[in-house]
């Protein structure tokens, strides 16, 4: 059970960020998916996105990926 | 993230109301969906027996027959909105496949309470359903999804819980691709008086007991008594369906109308 269960890579080509409707990154390392546009992060638990912003972690300026 | 938690429930700033129905009671706008949530924590793992022992077995029927009017197809993609336990979804990828290890649809399983998703994952693994599935945690008034992507939406006794079910049904027009079918299923308004009496005294009186002994949680089900009493009927939801959008909205109702299946498309 060391490794975290794996998010479907399907699932991550359709999620978008819930509140601006831009793609998100995923940062398979602190299993997180980030809207740079919204400035959060939404985590990944059990292999499960958990898309709600009361749930996500604000970026740091130093975390946000200009496009 | 308090404030854009708010900002989302209370469907942005000047929302007329500040407070919403949960079941009967009024409580804040921007506390309903913690309060549902914690209704569903609750009830998570003794769900499925519950339905049965609520509407013995009942639900089973009304499940079935919601996924034959979608009649789902190999390769579609569905977004199941409020779908935790895995109930619809299951019934759709087995409904779409064609042949024993045929090509089926994929469906995205969508709900706002993580225990719920786990208990259908872990269920799905039960099954041996480990392609044609995948579960996301989301909010039915802001879905994760763009615009014009999925194939069909369902939902299945989930609309009444939303706090905003007017937002719930524009966000199910907008990831609908055109030509997308909308297909709900949810508690309605029993249309033979002598029954309706009957059902009020059993649902207001009977479930919370059944509640109390199965899940040794009778407040929880009054809640969802309630909120079935509270949701609007046949006539006015389909209404709210066309204002969302959605075109040739219809109705079916099921065992006299204690559930309804709406259906419409976005054109």
């Amino acid at each position: 059970m060391a490794e975290p269960t794996a998010v479907d890579p399907r699932l991550l080509e359709i999620l978008v960020c819930p509140l601006t409707k831009k793609a998100l990154r995923y940062d398979r390392e602190a299993q997180e998916l980030i809207s740079d546009a919204a400035r959060l992060a939404y985590p990944v638990r059990d292999g499960i996105p958990i898309m709600l912003v009361e749930e996500a972690r604000a970026l740091a300026d130093s975390e946000v990926r200009k496009s | 993230m308090v404030t854009d938690a708010e900002h989302m429930a209370s469907g942005g700033p000047g929302a007329p109301e500040d407070t919403v129905d949960f079941g009967f009671r009024r409580v804040a706008r921007t506390e309903k969906a913690g309060m549902v949530r914690d209704v569903f924590d609750s009830v998570a793992r003794s769900y499925d027996v519950m339905n049965d022992a609520m509407s013995g077995g009942l639900h089973r029927l009304w499940k079935d027959t919601m996924v034959s009017k979608l009649s789902p197809r190999p390769g579609q993609h569905v977004l199941d909105v409020a779908g935790g336990t895995g109930d619809i979804a299951f019934r759709i990828v087995n409904r779409s496949r064609k042949g024993e290890d045929g090509a089926a649809a994929h469906v995205t399983v969508l709900d706002i309470n993580q225990s719920m998703l786990s208990v259908g994952r872990d269920r799905a693994l039960d099954r041996g359903l480990l392609d044609g599935l995948d579960w996301v945690c989301g909010d039915a008034m802001n879905l994760p999804l763009p615009d014009r992507s999925v194939d069909a939406y369902t939902i299945a006794f989930g609309i009444r819980n939303v706090t905003d079910i007017a937002q719930a049904l524009r966000e199910a027009r907008r990831v609908l691709k055109p030509g997308g079918r909308f297909v709900c299923l949810e508690f309605s308004r029993v249309v033979l008086p002598t029954l309706r009496r009957l059902y009020d005294g059993y649902s207001l009186h009977v479930v919370p007991r059944i509640g109390r002994v199965i899940a040794g949680d009778a407040d929880s089900y009054h809640y969802l008594v309630e909120s079935i009493r509270r949701f609007p009927d046949q006539q006015a939801f389909t209404t709210m369906i066309e204002d969302a959008g959605l075109s040739q909205a219809r109705h079916l109702d099921l065992s006299a109308g204690i559930v309804a299946i709406h259906t419409a498309w976005r054109i």
